[in-house]
């Protein structure tokens, strides 16, 4: 099977060596003592002495707000799509068609249609999960868990990381760019994680401070104890590697935050991106990188900010592809997009969309073996609440991301088997 | 170990800290032994206080380099593994839990020399919360986004009651009045900077700090942000000032409030919902968010309720309407034949002829629904009182209030009719609210970090410097990253967040003139309960500036 290439399986030895640790936040657990204390008394994070070694990179970008599928992927030919969107079936008519099928893509993403028309972008319609839930932060939930029933608490990167990565020590294995948060993706207190917000303002200012700060933040009591000292611990071990990676870094294509969106100054997606690039070119250990963009929460006025964020996107994949690409790495990386849920078929009276469910993923990179998956929910069989009723279920996609790309273990992250998309090519 | 098997007497801190020693035992050592090496510091602590061995055994008058063990907890006794014992001074320390392991990931990896830190997991700080002292310490960090010199004075001399009932009952003090926000208009923007300037200066100043602390609760609870509003208007300075008048108001009064607050209509899409054509947006985050939380309603509901709460306008002011006939002279083109007018009112305007006219099924009942109606019959659902009181808990008190705390304050809040005053005051007297777990379970919110470290060196001009620093610690005032509002505690702590916070204390200390002597402020501010770590550095540094760096770029001062 694809899944075995390349892993080495973590021993269980480790597993039950941390475990002991791991006894004082359970009893408390048990005892009733609280909830949290459990996650943070956890060891944080348990090295790996036999991690997974291979050059892969992900990419995922998100797409916070639900990014309505229709306006992005849209069926050229089903004349129901007017009729449910009278004014914003206006994109239909500027759509860039696919070749040989019956779809087109927004008007704005021309980078990505020529990657398309290359080979390089796997397209995958109706993605979404059984009895969708209409909540954005739900949802949200549900995606970044890899977990319908939610009940994992982890992010299925974040458990990626842990199951797969010698983290410790390498704190830029998992790194969110262009946030000071945490995306819950990437959430497992057993990974080591960055969060890097922009590259000139990651470092301690004040004489002493760095030494400081690693002198204090050691051994801290304390249900969030363990999260302080790390994340110290890990800024500290970040500055210093991004002072390599921009020393080691020329851009080779061009990014551009100056988009005139209303949430662009809040998710300079660009920049974002700009810095995921010097950290897989610059080799200092990047495996897994998180980048957001929000503003697609279109309930108003839909169809121009709906196609500006889909330029921006465009504009950003395409520069990021062509800087990697140009250091001859654009076959290691894997970028792709996800957002909570896409939105609802009939347009609202305001000229925009409520929320929604099933939507298209793009997954983009030489890697790729382009083109469509997935079957487009069908327009005449909606839902009870009038959404597209999913035909391809989101954990199909983490699977192949994490099987055939990353070349680790799908099971330990999805717990289950679920049908194969075959949008990697095989080694 | 008997992990499964917890008294019967039910939680305890100690039992967790008993275990936790007996799991982490090296850092437990470390920790008395910095401790006990802190020189002049020690002098100044309160070792009783700040001994994990003594709290962990009840508190009970003993002997340093002795323990015992509670002979009627079975958690203790089934323990197979042998308690520690204090070694003396001189011991080596125990190897860590976790022996760390490095290996490259790609050849092309780097060591940066960098030692990771020694976790202590499962070990949590001594909780003082026995004096009355800290009780009141305690107190004002939740509730006053920080502490100056002269609110600690006067509560401590109060005692722990009389705060309350201080806190809770002074009438509010508002801020000064922002003419360039109520007076603002598509001509005539009211600045982002001002805003948060003038709200900022007053969590420094107020004079009545909890209804600051209240306005920044509900600011992430009926939140609302300038993107989407705009800064054309009064809008977000209106809201803000509605929370601060209602922060301890009737919760019918408030979600009524919300639902037609300017800034609201605009920002979750009411104003264009008609009965013809809902827009749910408004309708799901009121039930989700607001009220009742997710699974407590079905789809149906929110289609009902959107319907319900349509035929909101939003009002227009006298500098609005007069800016838009302006505009409208300026391209010459004819004033309307029916020209606008200001409306009287700060809240929304309904206007029946967009409104649903016809029955509902919402939440199990069928009948004409209003807005008032709507909020009524979430009024009557148990997982409202329960939603709101749970939320506020977290938010002041512990992230994880018992069930049964959350039942009686929820059941007391509805039988009150809501009354969120009754409600806070509930919860600060609680003996939930004092109990040790709830010491420094909460990590303060950038704005709290940043106020606070303000107040705690005297000084009322780092508002600049707090405002050129939110982003990066993660929290914007008036731009909540979603409908949520903001997350809290672990949510804030990331590797960007915490050298952001650092590099905020070096700039704040470099612009603060005068600094206060750090004689007794780890007392003043942290009731001396010290980690071994910032014991032993601020130990070993003598500069004043740089003291207040330890002190105040600490965990312990993350905290609250």
């Amino acid at each position: 099977m694809a899944f075995e290439t390349g892993i080495n399986k973590i021993s269980r030895r480790e597993f039950m060596k941390n475990g002991l640790v791991f006894a004082a936040g359970a009893a408390g657990l048990a005892a009733g003592y609280a909830a949290v204390p459990d996650v943070f008394a956890r060891a944080v994070y348990s090295a790996k002495k036999d991690g997974v070694m291979n050059d892969k990179v992900l990419v995922m970008i998100q797409l916070a707000g639900g990014a309505d599928g229709l306006q992005t992927v849209m069926p050229l030919q089903d004349p129901r799509i007017r009729a449910l969107r009278p004014r914003l079936s206006a994109a239909v008519d500027q759509a860039l068609p696919l070749a040989n099928t019956t779809l087109g893509l927004n008007r704005n993403l021309r980078g990505i249609k020529g990657l398309y028309d290359q080979g390089k972008v796997a397209i995958v319609n109706g993605v979404g999960y059984p009895k969708p839930s209409l909540s954005h932060f739900d949802s949200i939930r549900v995606w970044e868990t890899a977990d319908p029933t939610r009940k994992q608490m982890d992010g299925w990167l974040g458990k990626t990381i842990a199951k797969n990565y010698d983290s410790q020590g390498h704190p830029l294995v998992g790194c969110a760019c262009g946030t000071s948060e945490t995306p819950g993706a990437l959430r497992d207190l057993q990974a080591t994680l960055s969060v890097v917000n922009g590259e000139n303002s990651f470092k301690f200012n004040g004489q002493d401070a760095d030494r400081v700060m690693g002198a204090v933040y050691n051994g801290t009591p304390g249900i969030y104890g363990a999260l302080f000292d790390t994340s110290v611990f890990t800024a500290r071990d970040t500055v210093a590697r991004l002072r390599t990676a921009h020393e080691r870094y020329v851009p080779k294509a061009k990014y551009n935050d100056n988009v005139g969106l209303v949430y662009s100054s809040k998710n300079q997606l660009g920049a974002a991106l700009q810095l995921a690039a010097e950290l897989v070119i610059s080799g200092v250990g990047a495996k897994i990188l998180h980048v957001t963009l929000g503003g697609w929460d279109t309930h108003d006025q839909q169809l121009n900010r709906h196609d500006q964020l889909m330029a921006y996107v465009d504009q950003a994949v395409t520069a990021f592809h062509e800087d990697i690409a140009a250091y001859g790495m654009a076959d290691r990386v894997l970028v792709a997009t996800w957002s909570e849920f896409g939105r609802r078929p009939q347009e609202s009276a305001s000229a925009g969309t409520d929320h929604g469910t099933a939507s298209s993923m793009f997954i983009v990179g030489d890697g790729v073996r382009g083109g469509v998956y997935g079957q487009m929910p069908s327009l005449a069989a909606l839902d009870r609440g009038g959404n597209l009723q999913h035909t391809v279920d989101f954990r199909s996609v983490y699977q192949e991301i994490l099987a055939s790309h990353l070349l680790v273990d799908p099971r330990e992250v999805l717990d289950q088997t679920f049908e194969r998309l075959p949008f990697v090519k095989s080694a | 170990m008997g992990k499964n098997a917890p008294s019967a007497a039910g939680p305890t801190r100690r039992t967790v800290l008993v275990t936790a020693l007996t799991a982490a035992a090296g850092v437990a050592t470390a920790r008395l032994l910095g401790l006990r090496d802190l020189g002049r510091v020690a002098s100044a602590l309160n070792v009783a206080a700040t001994d994990p061995m003594t709290d962990a055994m009840g508190g009970d008058e003993m002997d340093m380099g002795t323990t015992t063990m509670d002979p009627t907890d079975p958690m203790e006794m089934s323990s197979p593994e042998p308690m520690p014992e204090a070694p003396p001074a001189a011991a080596p320390r125990a190897a860590p839990a976790v022996a760390p392991t490095r290996a490259p990931i790609t050849r092309q990896e780097l060591v940066t020399g960098i030692m990771p830190p020694d976790l202590a997991t499962g070990l949590d700080w001594v909780a003082p919360l026995d004096r009355e002292s800290a009780k009141v310490g305690h107190l004002l960090r939740r509730t006053t986004i920080g502490v100056s010199a002269a609110e600690l004075d006067r509560a401590m001399t109060e005692g722990y009651q009389k705060t309350v009932a201080r806190l809770v009952d002074t009438p509010v003090a508002e801020p000064p009045a922002l003419p360039s926000a109520e007076n603002a208009t598509n001509a005539a923007y009211v600045k982002l900077g001002d805003l948060q300037t003038w709200w900022v200066d007053w969590m420094v100043k107020s004079p009545t700090p909890f209804a600051e602390a209240l306005t920044l609760f509900w600011h992430g609870h009926f939140t609302s942000d300038y993107r989407k509003v705009g800064l054309g208007s009064p809008f977000m300075y209106w809201q803000n000032l509605t929370w601060r008048r209602m922060s301890l108001g009737k919760l019918g009064d408030m979600l009524f409030q919300a639902t037609t607050d300017p800034a609201m209509l605009r920002y979750l899409d009411l104003l264009t919902s008609t009965g013809k054509s809902p827009n749910e947006n408004f309708a799901r985050e009121f039930l989700e968010l607001f009220t009742m939380g997710v699974g407590n309603y079905i789809e149906d509901d929110v289609k009902a309720a959107a319907k319900a709460l349509a035929g909101w306008r939003q009002p227009q002011t006298q500098a609005m309407v007069d800016a838009r006939l302006a505009a409208l002279a300026k391209q010459n083109k004819p004033l309307p034949s029916n020209p606008p007018k200001a409306d009287p009112v700060k809240t929304g305007v309904f206007d029946p002829t967009r409104a649903y006219t016809g029955t509902l099924t919402m939440l199990g009942r069928t009948g004409p629904f209003d807005t008032k109606g709507v909020i009524q019959r979430v009024l009557e659902q148990d997982a409202t009182a329960t939603f709101i009181t749970r939320k506020l808990l977290t938010y002041f008190a512990t992230p994880a209030p018992s069930p049964s705390w959350v039942a009686r304050l929820s059941g007391s809040y509805r039988r009150s009719g809501y009354d969120t005053r009754a409600l806070v005051r509930d919860m600060l007297l609680s003996p939930e609210f004092t109990a040790p777990e709830t010491y420094r379970a909460l990590v303060k919110s950038p704005t709290e970090y940043m106020v606070s470290a303000a107040k705690a060196v005297g000084s009322q001009t780092l508002t600049r410097t707090i405002l050129a620093n939110a982003n990066g610690l993660g929290q914007t005032l008036f731009d909540p990253p979603s409908v949520g509002g903001w997350g809290d505690n672990e949510y804030w702590i990331s590797s960007n967040t915490m050298l952001q916070r650092a590099n905020y204390i070096t700039t704040a200390l470099g612009q603060t003139k005068t600094l206060p002597p750090t004689t007794g402020a780890d007392q003043r501010l942290l009731e001396g309960v010290l980690g071994p770590r910032t014991a032993a550095e601020l130990a070993a540094t003598k500069d004043e500036r740089k003291r207040w760096y330890v002190l105040l770029a600490s965990p312990e001062f993350n905290l609250k």
